[in-house]
């Protein structure tokens, strides 16, 4: 029996599934993408909207069908009822959302560190502990430097006396290398504010100080009348109002009525050229609309 | 004494537009003498230019008033009309309401204008709009706020309200120690 007729038959109600592309369509199939830079027939998307229709079908066809011949050339896995191709990784580089973080103002310390080519020795986080026989961390939870590491016995120094409490003052210690180190953080937070103001630290500091100064000298009951005056002490001023003179040329005070009345009458937005854009927005859609329509 | 800022020029003008429109402007520009509005004490004056002039010369503290008061700012900002503006509402006046003789001892006693003591009525009134109140020897009686519009107010029924009661001239007596 011949049967390549019915076969031929069957074949020609397809579309073929070779596409013919004068440049290569490049793909990226982690994101299942194919991009084509072949030059798009302009007289056939100018033609009829059903010639274009076709013709843009037709394109995205192809460019399916490209991808799916792709696809079929990946390694694939035989799972009980289906097979997975495993997809290569993402090669388009896609737009981070979000703009790039600003580089962070340099500490006190890292310019010092610069100039004098100190580098940052990276310390193990884990130290071993001799007398448990085992490591703990440098520093935090459960870490050698807690108080609760503390030695039963404290050796008096050299000529202290001999009745001071030495782990106070070990506590007392710590509590102090801390607390520098937050004054350290925050003057370098003020500093780095000021100079991102343009101003000098010690100027904005001093501004800062006068401002305070200002306010808690008009905090006492008697709003600072009373208070001794110090040296140097920044000379307030306040706001005054301003009121046009009462006797005044009477034409322009006629025109400046007719103004405010211009803009009452007519709505501030009119008045002054303010335009809502909502409104217009919706205005223009409407008029495309209408036109559609005819 | 001293001329209103923009902003409270502003908030006085949004209030007298409610009553006479765009008539405004026969009050700041006329043909026979210049006039201004002046502040003194939280209250507007209408006064002729040559009488400011004048009242200058007194202190702030012992000028009581001067030229026509047409109402006051209250201690949030808003602007109050007095009944002593009448003359100049009902001259320039955009929307009218004539009430009938039985209506008008009620309308001066301080109440609402109701329905049926209505004779006429300006057409195309809108809702809440100033109107200013005569009786039907056209003599204007106050001032108030339309309820409903000309439209709507033939569906009111008799006892209905149709004008809100603002001001009248009743408070000549009623308020005689504090309206100046």
């Amino acid at each position: 029996m011949d049967v390549t007729g019915i076969l031929d038959e069957h074949k020609n109600r397809f579309k073929s599934i070779q596409v013919e592309r004068l440049v290569p369509v490049e793909f990226d199939l982690g994101l299942l993408a194919c991009f084509d830079v072949n030059m798009i027939d302009e007289a056939q998307l100018r033609a009829s909207q059903k010639a274009r229709d076709t013709y843009l079908q037709e394109l995205s066809r192809e460019g399916a069908q490209l991808m799916i011949n792709e696809l079929f050339s990946l390694p694939t896995t035989v799972d009980e009822d289906s097979v997975y191709a495993t997809l290569p990784a993402i090669r388009t580089v896609l737009p981070r959302e979000k703009p790039a973080p600003k580089e962070k103002p340099m500490t006190r310390w890292e310019k010092f560190a610069k100039i004098k080519n100190i580098q940052n020795k990276k310390k193990s986080r884990m130290v071993y502990d001799e007398d448990q026989g085992e490591w703990r961390p440098r520093f935090g939870f459960k870490g050698v430097n807690n108080d609760d590491q503390k030695p039963w016995l404290i050796e008096v120094p050299g000529n202290a006396d001999p009745y001071d409490d030495q782990y106070k003052a070990r506590r007392e210690e710590k509590k102090e290398r801390i607390d520098k180190n937050k004054r350290r953080a925050q003057r370098n937070f003020e500093e780095n504010l000021a100079v991102e103001k343009g101003m000098k630290p010690r100027d904005m500091r001093k501004r800062e100080l006068q401002s305070a100064l200002v306010l808690s000298k008009g905090s006492t009951a008697s709003m600072g009348k009373f208070d001794d005056k110090l040296a140097g002490e920044p000379k307030v001023k306040g706001l005054k109002r301003k009121f046009d003179p009462l006797v005044k040329n009477s034409d322009k005070e006629k025109s400046n009525n007719m103004e405010i009345l211009n803009r009452v009458s007519k709505g501030e937005a009119k008045a002054t050229g303010v335009v809502n854009v909502r409104k217009a927005q919706r205005a223009i859609n409407n008029a495309k609309r209408s036109k559609k329509q005819e | 004494m001293r001329p209103l800022t923009d902003d409270e020029t502003k908030v006085f003008f949004e209030k007298l537009t409610k009553y006479i429109g765009r008539n405004i402007v026969h009050l700041i520009d006329r043909p026979d003498e210049p006039y201004c509005f002046r502040l003194q004490k939280d209250r507007v004056y209408y006064v002729s230019e040559s009488i400011m002039r004048k009242t200058t010369a007194i202190g702030r503290q012992n000028l009581i008033s001067l030229g026509v008061c047409f109402g006051k700012f209250t201690k949030t900002g808003k602007f109050r009309m007095h009944i002593t503006a009448l003359p100049s509402l009902a001259q320039y006046a955009k929307y009218k309401v004539w009430v009938k003789p039985n209506g008008e001892m009620p309308f001066l006693y301080g109440n609402h204008v109701v329905k049926a003591h209505i004779g006429r009525v300006t057409e195309d009134m809108p809702e809440y709009q100033g109107v200013v109140i005569f009786n039907m020897a056209d003599v204007p009686l106050g001032f108030g706020v339309s309820a409903r519009s000309t439209v709507d107010m033939r569906k009111v029924d008799p006892t209905g309200i149709a004008v809100f009661h603002q001001s009248d001239n009743g408070e000549y007596l009623r308020e005689e120690d504090a309206l100046f």
